[in-house]
């Protein structure tokens, strides 16, 4: 079995979004990679043609992080920043994110998308470790906010997969 | 009359409960009847309502009513929408954990990454 299929994405509550994808990799790499930005730089990447301009952060309580990408016009697209309120290595790391994004229609300074707290926890079993992600939105306006920027942002590829949505949901 | 649109609150509420998403999955192989939608949940037929409603209000099923029977059918638009911010979230965080799949084999290999050596 790939490991993707382990990748879930759901609803919780009127105001959080719940994921949890599985790795196969002791919960100290999955921590390691996750949180040194030399690393993040290698993976977390915004969709296709994009590149990531700033990685930087502090991992530790009241450290701040900031992750900025440019979009494949060479111009700012996307800035994800915040404050890490919670650091327990390799089990727990809850962050701050406030979202900001540039396009067409948006001001030229770009636009705030609204602010969620990232609680990320990470459990091992048999040297595999799975993620556990819940974002918790500030408000409603925040969430359809990053919402619609998710759909902006994936329109382009734009097929729709009912099954691959609803499909081993984790009760 | 006024036809209020649904709003991203109904559907993110509708979509919260594992009840309602089994039943979308049903529904998106074609129409059922509320008894068909009740059984494999082992749900009462109230409670399979009740649940029908909340999609109903979220506008993603409609029901119509036939001699006895409940059918239900999912409504492409709102429908639609639904899968598609969730199917765009993964869409982008998934080519993201499969280059961190690839960055893990790479620092399971190294050495200094062995445990016992920590």
């Amino acid at each position: 079995m790939s490991m993707s299929d382990t990748f879930h994405v759901e609803p919780r509550g009127d105001l959080e979004i719940y994921i949890t994808r599985g790795f196969d990799a002791p919960r100290e790499l999955v921590w390691k990679a996750m949180t040194t930005p030399e690393l993040v730089r290698r993976w977390l990447y915004a969709p296709e043609g994009w590149e990531m301009t700033v990685c930087e952060g502090e991992i530790k309580v009241g450290g701040r992080y900031r992750w900025a990408w440019n979009g494949p016009d060479g111009k700012p697209a996307l800035e994800i920043s915040g404050e890490n309120t919670v650091v327990e290595p390799p089990a727990k790391l809850v962050h701050t994110e406030a979202m900001k994004m540039w396009g067409p229609g948006f001001p030229k300074e770009g636009m705030n998308l609204g602010e969620l707290l990232a609680t990320m926890t990470l459990t091992e079993e048999d040297g595999r470790t799975t993620m556990e992600m819940v974002l918790a939105f500030a408000s409603k306006e925040a969430r359809d906010g990053a919402l619609a920027s998710g759909m902006a942002q994936g329109m382009s590829a734009g097929y729709l997969n009912l099954d691959a949505m609803l499909e081993e949901d984790a009760l | 009359m006024v036809v209020q649109q649904p709003g991203l609150d109904d559907i993110f509420h509708a979509l919260a409960h594992p009840a309602r998403r089994e039943m979308l999955r049903q529904l998106s192989h074609g129409e059922r009847n509320l008894s068909e939608l009740a059984e494999p949940l082992d749900m009462s037929f109230p409670a399979a309502s009740k649940h029908v409603r909340v999609l109903e209000r979220a506008k993603l099923v409609r029901r119509r009513v036939e001699g006895r029977s409940h059918v239900c059918r999912i409504e492409g638009e709102p429908m639609a929408m639904a899968v598609e911010w969730m199917e765009a979230f993964r869409r982008i965080w998934e080519p993201n954990f499969v280059r961190l799949d690839a960055l893990l084999e790479e620092l399971k290999q190294d050495p200094k990454n062995k445990r016992g050596d920590r």
